[in-house]
């Protein structure tokens, strides 16, 4: 099963919503569209599912060309942030909905119906109505309700961003669990960078219309390409070219040479920095954060004001002078 | 969210839609839009000669009866607001934001000039004050109840719940943290009163105003049953039509008629949009305050007291061998033998049962297909339903007898049915029946929809599995509003009943000109008993729909 994405382009008037979208969705993968809101990421989604017609680009479902059908026709499978279930519904019919409409048998809606509901955990309640559940009962309805009709794609569009803190963790495991051992490709929409990287098997970091960056956590983590994702998806120094050249002339020969050196800034993820104490380091701490397992340090060094994090069990104390080093497998160069 | 559903659905579901759209906007178009331009045409159509020009307007210029009406009937119009907006605002205020008791018993009494045609009113201070009136001869006055003081009272008493029901929309808006700031800064009652309930309520009152200025000025059946020989503009164009047959003149008098009800159609929506924003603001806590409270209690009794007693005394009256001087139980008024007998009332029940059905099916349809369907047919079709609230039912109805009293034109057909009766009761609450409906609208969540599609359902079953469920009351209550209004409207249909086919509503007038008094109370009282009815059915069965989704 291979999404393919070419050339995606669509404008709400004189507004662009998405332009030049290239992407693939193969296999068993769990791929997120993480962005900030106006990203174009829920439109992409909706355009996916067939709820919006694109201006121009093509999309394909196995090399079949899905423009033409309508959601209803395309067997895709679809959870949104605010549960939408049936209120005049049982959990149970809410779940056989679309095997009901596809008019399957009622001794195998039955069938189906309960495996989801185990499934989901929510065997006891098939005859409540939703108003009936929690939040986060309902959404894992809603889950429910998408994959009983043996989806082609599952589509996520915020899912679990009604959720409190503690069953949306909560959640975040379970739907990737049932992902996992059910096979469907799927694609979620989030804005939230933790949910993605926890989540995700590949990331597309999307803004103001466009891809920045697709790849795996870790690499849109440790090899941000743009200024952007480097923001998105986490805190990070950023030192100009020119500042690099001055202070690390060891780390500028690593520059990839279709980047252009005034655009260039160097990443630094505050962890990679190594701080070591020394009586004639160049560094000083001006504050300190303590966050539990980890502490968050402020620090002057040459000139430049840096974040570095450490293990909480590493003693420093403000005003102290530091050691700065960092090596090149630790940071990325970005354009801005 | 769903503008672009359009180019990406099946072929049969695109023709569903597109029906949805163009039925109710073609029906709009020959039942509303046709009719009023018309009229439009007619009024230029001269009565001297049947050529084209503005000479009915020159004529209305140069004719001193219509000045005189036009004087009259803004006089009247506003007398009627002045004293209306005084009384809606103690009544409004004591219900929102006093701890009064006998909220319940103020309510019912607002409720009551609903159910029955306008001219109720005015029989029964006829009833009360009238020559023979019981008070007046209790009191041994003789009031000048025929003419310009019994009209303020039936308008006022009439308008009135309409005035009650802005106000205290306006009123239950309030921010109860503003008042909390205010006493911390030390204001007191007054003062918070000046400085925040009042701007607050500045548009509910304006538009309340132009509300109840346009039900006076539009109302016909007062006029004819009190106005006595103090003619308004409802009465000159009947007249001009009816007696004198000046079509011509009658329709200049029509367009007329329309500015007043246009600027506060206009005003509203004005209104509507200043006040438009709704927080999350929740309103002033209710605290008792002895004297306060029963101030309000006091002046509402009064008021709410008039009504039931001017009702009343027109159910009690039915009953009577000779009011008032034969106070002995009697049925025999409820043996009305003329004007058809109760014919005309079991026509009003299937014509507004008709109109009921008909306007609900036409309203969701259109409701459904604009939301599906966006485009150039929605907007015209959301842009011509805001109108027919602006158009006098007198003027409606004028236009409906100059549309489709004809020969020569295929809708002419309808002419002399109940087809065409309920048509135009129903064009003629269009507007307030789309309020409805779109209000409803808003309980439908777009994700479901969507997931709707998602999973494989078409339109029909976003419209059975989404739609329906979720607009269950709101249908309902469009149904039966339609109903109740159909039952007891007067000026619309005035126009269009011919000696075979009358309305009940049009028999209560026609009794009460031959000088069948109790017989026009006994008929009113069988309308309010049929409309009290359907009133409850839907109080009873919204509330046992309510309770039955909360518990689920």
């Amino acid at each position: 099963m291979t999404l393919q994405i070419k050339d995606l382009h669509k404008c709400f008037g004189t507004q662009t919503a998405i332009e030049h979208i290239d992407l693939s969705v193969a296999g068993t993968e769990f791929v997120c569209l993480l962005g900030p809101s106006g990203c174009g990421k829920t439109t992409l989604l909706r355009i996916i599912a067939g709820l919006l017609a694109a201006d121009s680009g093509s999309l394909t479902l196995d090399g079949k060309n899905l423009a033409s059908q309508p959601a209803s026709a395309r067997g895709f499978g679809i959870v949104f942030q605010s549960y939408s279930l049936f209120p005049q519904m049982t959990v149970a019919q809410n779940v056989g909905y679309g095997l009901s409409i596809r008019r399957t048998p009622a001794s195998a809606q039955h069938q189906r119906v309960a495996e989801l509901l185990d499934m989901v955990k929510l065997n006891e309640f098939s005859a409540c109505y939703p108003g009936q559940l929690s939040g986060g009962q309902q959404q894992r309805v809603a889950i429910a309700r998408a994959l009983a009709v043996n989806p082609a794609l599952l589509l996520l569009d915020e899912p679990l961003s009604a959720l409190d803190a503690r069953v949306r963790a909560g959640l975040r495991r379970e739907l990737r669990d049932v992902q996992r051992r059910l096979g469907i490709p799927t694609l979620m929409v989030t804005h939230d960078q933790e949910e993605a990287m926890t989540m995700a098997d590949r990331i597309v970091c999307m803004n103001r219309g466009r891809i920045e960056q697709v790849g795996t956590p870790r690499e849109l983590y440790l090899q941000p390409r743009t200024r952007f994702v480097a923001d998105f998806m986490g805190q990070s120094n950023l030192l100009p070219a020119a500042t690099v050249k001055a202070l690390l002339p060891e780390l500028i020969a690593s520059i990839p040479a279709d980047m252009d050196l005034a655009q260039a800034q160097l990443c630094v993820r505050p962890e990679r920095l190594r701080l070591t104490t020394h009586q004639q380091g160049a560094g000083r701490i001006t504050d300190i954060t303590f966050l539990g397992s980890i502490q968050r340090l402020r620090l002057h060094w040459q000139g430049l004001e840096l974040l570095a994090e450490t293990s909480s069990a590493m003693c420093f104390t403000p005003g102290e002078a530091v050691n700065v080093s960092l090596a090149a497998q630790d940071c990325a160069w970005v354009s801005a | 969210m769903n503008t672009a559903t359009s180019s990406l659905t099946s072929n049969a579901d695109r023709w569903l839609l597109r029906a949805c759209v163009w039925l109710p906007l073609a029906a709009l178009l020959l039942f509303f839009a046709l009719p009023m331009l018309g009229i439009g045409w007619r009024s230029l159509v001269q009565d001297s000669d049947g050529s084209l020009g503005a000479g009915n307007y020159a004529a209305l210029l140069n004719s001193p009866g219509i000045w005189r009406a036009v004087g009259n009937s803004l006089m009247l119009g506003v007398s009627v607001t002045l004293l209306t907006l005084l009384m809606a605002t103690v009544l409004a205020y004591g219900l929102e934001r006093t701890a009064m008791l006998g909220k319940r018993f103020i309510s019912i009494a607002m409720a009551l000039p609903v159910l029955a045609p306008s001219l109720v009113l005015g029989l029964g201070l006829i009833f009360l004050l009238g020559r023979g009136g019981v008070l007046a001869r209790l009191l041994d006055i003789r009031p000048e109840i025929y003419g310009f003081w019994g009209l303020l009272l039936a308008n006022v008493l009439y308008a009135l719940p309409e005035a009650v029901l802005i106000v205290r929309a306006a009123l239950r808006h309030g921010d109860a943290r503003q008042y909390e700031a205010a006493e911390v800064m030390g204001a007191g009652a007054l003062r918070q009163f000046i400085d925040i309930t009042l701007p607050g309520m500045t548009y509910g009152l304006l538009s309340a105003g132009f509300v109840v200025f346009t039900i006076t000025i539009t109302d016909f059946g007062n006029a004819v049953v009190i106005g006595g020989n103090f003619p308004v503009l409802a009465t000159e164009i009947y007249n001009q039509v009816n007696g004198q047959m000046k079509f011509g003149l009658g329709s200049a008098v029509g367009i007329l008629l329309l500015l007043p009800a246009a600027l506060s159609v206009w005003i509203d929506r004005v209104a509507a949009h200043r006040q438009g924003a709704t927080t999350l603001a929740t309103p002033p806590a209710l605290t008792p305050r002895t004297v306060c409270d029963k101030a309000f209690l006091i002046t509402s009794l009064l008021i709410c007291g008039t009504v039931y007693v001017v009702i009343g005394t027109v159910v009690v009256a039915s009953f009577i061998e000779l009011w008032p001087y034969k106070l002995a139980f009697t049925l025999k008024h409820y043996d009305i033998t003329i004007s058809g007998g109760y014919t005309p009332l079991w026509t009003s029940i299937i014509v507004s049962l008709l109109a009921a059905v008909l306007g609900t099916l036409l309203l969701c349809t259109l409701a459904f297909g604009t939301r599906r369907l966006p485009g150039p047919a929605a907007h015209l079709a959301n842009l011509l339903s805001v109108l027919p609230v602006g158009v006098p039912g007198l003027v409606l109805g004028l236009a409906y007898i100059f549309t489709f009293n004809s020969a020569t034109m295929p809708w002419g057909v309808l002419y002399g049915s109940m087809v065409l009766l309920a048509l135009c009761n129903y064009y003629h609450y269009h507007t307030q029946g789309y309020v409805i409906m779109m209000t409803g609208m808003r309980n439908i969540s777009t994700a479901l929809e969507d997931a709707t599609a998602v999973l494989g359902g078409g339109t029909n079953r976003v419209l059975r599995d989404v739609y329906l469920p979720a607009l269950r009351i709101t249908l309902l209550s469009v149904a039966i509003f339609l109903f109740m209004r159909s039952m007891v409207t007067l000026a619309a249909v005035i126009f269009l009943v011919t000696p075979s086919l009358s309305l009940a509503s049009v028999t209560v007038m026609r009794l009460d000109e031959a000088g069948l008094t109790s017989e026009a109370a006994a008929f009113s009282t069988c309308i309010m008993v049929i409309v009290g009815t359907m009133a409850l059915v839907l109080h009873w069965v919204t509330d046992r729909m309510l309770t039955t989704t909360s518990s689920k």
